[in-house]
């Protein structure tokens, strides 16, 4: 049987105007991933700050320089709607990699956060 | 099998009231242009009315409890002190896109940064600001439906910020063209 999870990756950023890259795996067991969407402990330096690529698969979703701010959702936002519609990929190798910059910007002044990357999945009951 | 893709290009800006010619170099196997999205970063610290944090309370309220000698019930009386005003969205210029292959653009758009209003109508005072990047909406492309075998955009860029506020004003708007792509 299919069911739906969530799954949550997270990464750090303890340098202004840096890049900082990681792949995690995905569980063996998950079939499709159908959204994706990005959010922060201080969401203000991720929104007017933050862009990144994403791919899965190695097949990239969302190129070099995508602003963050079009993938995160406000509270505004109904809990059933706040993932960007990917359209339910195989997820392959289950690889997915993130590359994140952070790029000043003068609204904001730097401290350390946490990029968190969010991942809506369809898995199997039992392998 | 036809795939989405997106193309990002940057333009930065540096003088007021300054106009930008450019052109977006799509891969030769795409087939149509499917969606339009914009974004932008200030570079410079300038300061310059769209660099101010959004209004956090628009309105304060005030609440008297006046007791009447006829009735023993509370009268809530609410002033206002603030007037509530509606508050323009600051432009930030005018960003128009034209095909090689078709005449007249067919995406225009006013380039604004953040919603000024989005607070409005919150009158919950919570200490939670409203902030476009805690209650904002969901972003997604305007659709649009454009052949693209010439595979060439024309873009113009003219910008308003610097010249509405007589000051040169350092920043990127960066333009996301989503296409569809033949595999």
């Amino acid at each position: 049987m299919l069911k739906a999870t969530k799954k949550r990756f997270d990464i750090k950023i303890t340098q202004a105007n840096s890049t900082v890259s990681d792949t995690f795996e995905l569980d063996k067991n998950i079939v499709k991933v159908h959204g994706v969407l990005v959010t922060s402990d201080k969401d203000d330096l991720l929104y007017y700050r933050g862009t990144q690529k994403i791919e899965i698969n190695k097949e990239e979703f969302f190129p070099e320089n995508y602003e963050s701010k079009l993938l995160m959702s406000g509270i505004n936002v109904a809990p059933k709607q706040r993932y960007y519609d990917l359209g339910g990929v195989a997820p392959g190798n289950g690889r997915v990699q993130i590359t994140y910059k952070d790029l000043d910007d003068g609204r904001t002044a730097f401290v350390p956060y946490r990029v968190s990357l969010y991942l809506d999945c369809e898995m199997e009951d039992e392998l | 099998m036809m795939k989405e893709g997106v193309i990002i290009t940057k333009i930065n800006i540096k003088r007021q009231g300054e106009r930008k010619h450019f052109q977006i170099k799509l891969p030769n196997d795409t087939k149509y242009i499917i969606g339009i999205e914009y974004g932008g970063r200030l570079v410079s610290k300038a300061d310059t009315k769209a660099t101010d944090a959004l209004p956090h309370a628009i309105a304060k309220s005030e609440v008297a409890t006046v007791e009447t000698p006829y009735v023993k019930a509370e009268y809530v009386e609410v002033k206002e002190k603030g007037r509530t005003f509606f508050k323009r969205n600051q432009l930030v210029g005018e960003l128009k896109l034209q095909s090689s292959e078709e005449s007249n653009w067919f995406y225009a758009a006013d380039v604004f940064l953040n919603d000024s209003n989005i607070g409005l109508g919150d009158f919950s005072q919570s200490g939670f600001p409203v902030n476009d990047f805690t209650h904002g909406n969901k972003r997604t492309e305007e659709i649009v439906k454009v052949d693209a075998e010439s595979t060439i955009i024309q873009g113009w860029y003219l910008d308003a910020i610097g010249k509405a506020q007589k000051t040169d004003i350092n920043y990127e708007v960066t333009i996301y063209v989503w296409i569809n792509v033949e595999e």
